[in-house]
């Protein structure tokens, strides 16, 4: 006799920011199995790209996603200039790293706000959405928008961070080197928080490794893995980064939903430790770009031709741009992957066994970006396919047919 | 049994509160009339953050500098930009752009500047203000 | 106890009624606009204006009201005609605003801790009716956490009404005596503790059943998308609204009346229209204090506890601290020369 019920979460639900679907077999209040069905919000950007010369690609790589905006531009530049093998010069590499930075505070003190709502503790979520304004108008004053940066273009920046400007960071920095002392004791030190992370949500080393999973889930079980340490790309070489673990802090690796916290309210606190070594070593003159003058960029990119990978840290974890040019206005292929891909099948081991009150903050605990995680795979009697735009919409067209005979 | 959050929430509670009350500090009742008293001078609009130099807002368009090249249209990632062959200008579509201003950077002339204004709500994709065609006086 | 008329008493029972229902729902909504405004102050924004829950609800009768398809629909329907009117019975019951309540004779303590118990469960029978899976997860938690919070809720009112039967005699659990003998006045050092312990679990067992953070589990927005209430819209959606509104007033004045049952007039050597206007507004002031500790400044203060943790709480802290209390306060008694003991 079957004593369970099947609960689904999505793909629209107050817990999820963005569209996934869960299945969850239930029994009484623990999970029993579950089930996770991706990719509820395929916008074919890809194949736009393959429609618009490598200049546009790049403003419609950073509409991705709104958290992590930077990201994608950085790893598809990165990707592109190796193919047409220019090298950046300098100071543009520091100014990326500064820009990538201070994405990455903004994007783990969203998050923080967003997990805090997630256990319902609002009063944290507006504190950490009120310190966050800070950053945003700091962004806002370097790069001329809050959100969409449009910082980075093939070969450089297309911004100079000039001195007079150094103040208001140098403001910045010290803004938060005083209040995240505020946010850590609030989340890391109230007993009721604690009550709810601590020992739910595992995820052990070995299913860390053996998933795949990337960026602060996996840091957060003791794998070290941070893209900007193992290939020192841009200017990390020269900064002095290390990989991120909980027990800088607490002295051991557990694993669960409080490491995981522990792991992004330090991130931010080595951002704004690499923003000043960056502020310290930026060459004050120079070339922000290799190539200044557009129409000459676009005519060189039309006669490249190759392959090539581009890889970042993004605050989520490593996403993975491959850009393949022939020679001709329009690249032959541009594909994405992002970090959240890999970050999703490991949300059935960490669930299984927990309750339902779990689902909400062991969910968000991975900071889900489905934004970035655009791919509709349908299993069939076990085959998988990979849909395009034209099967879509021929699947839709013949529902539509088939509720209106009803 | 510590509960961090409770002191700083009684310390709030005799602060300002943070938010900025722009357009106005509650909900009116009838948007529509809070338009047309802001518009005869009865009410006044409490003013927006104030914005930076470089804000990337609402394109202006310098027609007389203009040579016809058609760079701008062919960099616009979203194809806003129309070209005018009979008289060799352009036209922007402001519903269409994305505030990139990769036009801005690529024009030979400096035809096209960003100015700040960022409230371009309008109920018509086409209307006059979302249409940049002309100089700006 | 005046005998009057059938007619006459069937007036005050009906004006009684609709007057103690006007009274209820005006101030529960009053109430409530002033709990999310403060609590809105506390987290540092604006708010919403105090009139705002009258708008809510006025909003909320004129939507459409859906009854989905697996639901059965005459429970559906009812559930929440029932919970807003037990509501508005046990106002009866109370006293409120410094008068003695209304059928103070006809019903005491213990009818009022059964006519708390309705309107919670008719929210578990609407959310069982619903015929939707987070509306049942959140039906079930609700009977478990009204399960663990009637433990203390029971110690605190008998060990009142213990203390109290050594002091007075005739009906303990009757509101009018209670009201008319405060025990702080007749307690020692011992019981004065004891009393403080029971003021505390009285306060910590509001939110539970109000379902406000950090027992809100059966309403949690975030894990189970409304529970009871998810399906409800409409008509139905506001009578519950009110039906919370309402109840926040009778816990309130439950606290009132157990713990600070005190009168203004007296002091002030008022008499007459003076003295009950006093009064009043005196109540109101109490209220007011006791609806900011015991639910607003919990709700914004801590996260949502889960259903093994909402449980634990109950059974084991706080029924400890009940049991302590009440050992206090025998104690206490013993220490003092009792009537005919």
């Amino acid at each position: 006799m079957k004593t369970t019920y099947t609960l689904p979460i999505g793909p629209i639900h107050p817990a999820l920011k963005e569209p996934v679907m869960f299945e969850f077999e239930i029994d009484g209040e623990k999970i029993v199995n579950v089930d996770v069905k991706a990719g509820q919000v395929h916008r074919g950007i890809e194949w736009i790209g393959t429609q618009r010369n490598p200049i546009q690609i790049l403003y419609l790589a950073e509409r991705i996603c709104g958290i992590c905006n930077i990201s994608h531009p950085f790893a598809y530049c990165r990707a592109v200039e190796y193919i047409a093998d220019v090298e950046v010069p300098e100071k543009a590499e520091y100014i990326r790293v500064i820009i990538a930075e201070l994405e990455r505070i903004h994007s783990h003190i969203l998050w923080a706000g967003v997990a805090a709502h997630e256990v319902g503790f609002d009063s944290v979520l507006y504190l950490s959405w009120r310190l966050r304004e800070n950053v945003m108008d700091l962004i806002e004053y370097l790069t001329g928008n809050r959100v969409t940066k449009a910082m980075f273009t093939i070969g450089g920046v297309r911004r100079d961070i000039t001195k007079d400007q150094y103040p208001k960071i140098e403001n910045t920095i010290k803004y938060y080197r005083e209040n995240m002392g505020k946010l850590k004791h609030v989340f890391l030190d109230d007993k009721t928080f604690k009550l709810r992370c601590r020992d739910c949500g595992i995820l052990t080393k070995d299913n860390a490794l053996k998933l795949c999973a990337v960026g602060p889930t996996t840091r957060a079980s003791g794998v070290k893995k941070d893209v900007r340490v193992d290939q020192a790309y841009s200017a990390y070489g020269d900064l002095d980064i290390d990989y991120i673990t909980p027990d800088i802090l607490t002295g051991e690796v557990k694993g669960d939903v409080y490491d995981r916290i522990v792991v992004r309210l330090l991130e931010v606190e080595q951002s704004l430790d690499l923003i000043e070594q960056c502020l310290d070593r930026m060459p004050t003159s120079g070339n922000i770009a290799v190539e200044e003058k557009i129409p000459k960029l676009l005519a060189t990119l039309k006669k490249v031709e190759g392959e090539g990978i581009g890889r970042h840290e993004a605050p989520r974890g490593e996403v993975i741009h491959y850009v393949k040019l022939t020679g001709e206005e329009h690249p032959y292929t541009w594909k994405v992957r992002a970090p959240t891909y890999n970050n999703i099948l490991p949300w059935i081991p960490m669930l299984l066994g927990e309750q339902i009150a779990d689902i909400p903050i062991v969910a968000a605990s991975t900071d889900p970006c489905l934004s970035c995680t655009n791919r509709v795979a349908i299993v069939e009697n076990g085959k998988k396919n990979i849909l395009t735009g034209e099967d879509l919409h021929r699947l839709s067209v013949e529902k539509t047919r088939r509720l209106m005979r009803k | 049994m510590r509960f961090s959050m409770v002191p700083e929430l009684l310390k709030q509670l005799f602060k300002k509160p943070f938010t900025n009350k722009f357009p106005a500090k509650y909900a009116p009742p009838s948007t529509k009339e809070f338009l047309e008293a802001v518009k005869k001078g009865k009410i006044k609009i409490v003013p927006p953050v104030e914005t930076p130099p470089g804000f990337r807002g609402k394109i202006n368009y310098d027609r007389e500098k203009c040579i016809g090249c058609q760079l701008c249209v062919k960099v616009c990632p979203s194809q806003a930009i129309e070209f005018k062959p009979e008289e060799k200008k352009i036209r922007i579509y402001i519903s269409r752009c994305t505030f990139c201003a990769q036009c801005t950077d690529v024009c030979p002339v400096n035809a096209l500047s960003m100015s700040d204004e960022f409230l371009l709500a309008n109920e018509d994709k086409l209307a006059k203000e979302l249409i940049r065609e002309e100089k700006v006086a | 106890m005046s005998f009057l008329s059938l007619s006459e008493w069937g007036f005050k029972i009906v004006i009684g009624t609709l007057l103690a229902a006007a009274f209820g729902i005006i101030l529960g909504l009053v109430f409530k606009g002033i709990d999310r405004k403060i609590a809105a102050h506390m987290q540092a924004r604006v708010g919403p204006p105090i009139r705002q829950p009258f708008r809510d609800v006025a909003k909320l009768f004129i939507k459409e009201n859906i009854v989905p398809e697996n639901a059965i629909p005459w429970l559906f329907n009812l559930a929440p005609i029932v919970g807003l009117i037990a509501t508005i019975s046990i106002l009866l019951y109370l006293p409120i605003g410094g008068l003695n309540p209304l059928f103070g004779d006809k019903g005491d303590l213990i009818l009022i801790l059964y006519l708390l118990i309705i309107p919670s469960l008719a929210m578990v029978v609407g959310g069982f009716a619903s015929g939707s899976p987070y509306a049942t997860v959140g039906a079930q938690r609700e009977m478990i956490v009204m399960m663990s919070y009637e433990f203390p809720l029971a110690i605190t009112i008998i060990a009142i009404a213990w203390r109290l039967s050594s002091i007075v005699g005739g009906n303990v659990f009757s509101l009018a005596t209670i009201v008319a003998n405060p025990l702080w006045n007749n307690v020692g050092l011992l019981g004065f503790i004891g009393l403080i312990l029971l003021l505390i679990v009285l306060v910590l067992v509001t939110p539970g059943e109000l379902s406000k953070i950090p027992f809100d589990v059966p309403e949690a927005e975030t894990e189970i998308a409304g529970g009871l209430l998810v399906e409800y819209s409409g008509r139905n959606l506001a009578l519950f609204y009110l039906t919370d509104a309402v109840k926040t007033v009778v816990m309130g004045s439950l606290i009132i009346a157990l713990f600070f049952p005190y009168n203004l007039s007296p002091l002030l050597g008022l008499n007459g229209y003076l003295a009950s206007t006093v009064d009043i507004l005196f109540y109101l002031l109490k209220l007011f204090i006791v609806i900011i500790f015991s639910v607003t400044l919990i709700r914004v203060g801590v996260a949502r506890l889960k259903i093994d943790q909402v449980v634990y709480t109950y059974w084991i802290p706080l029924t400890l601290v009940g049991l302590i209390g009440l050992v206090l306060l025998m104690m206490d008694a013993r220490a003092f020369i009792p009537l005919g003991w």
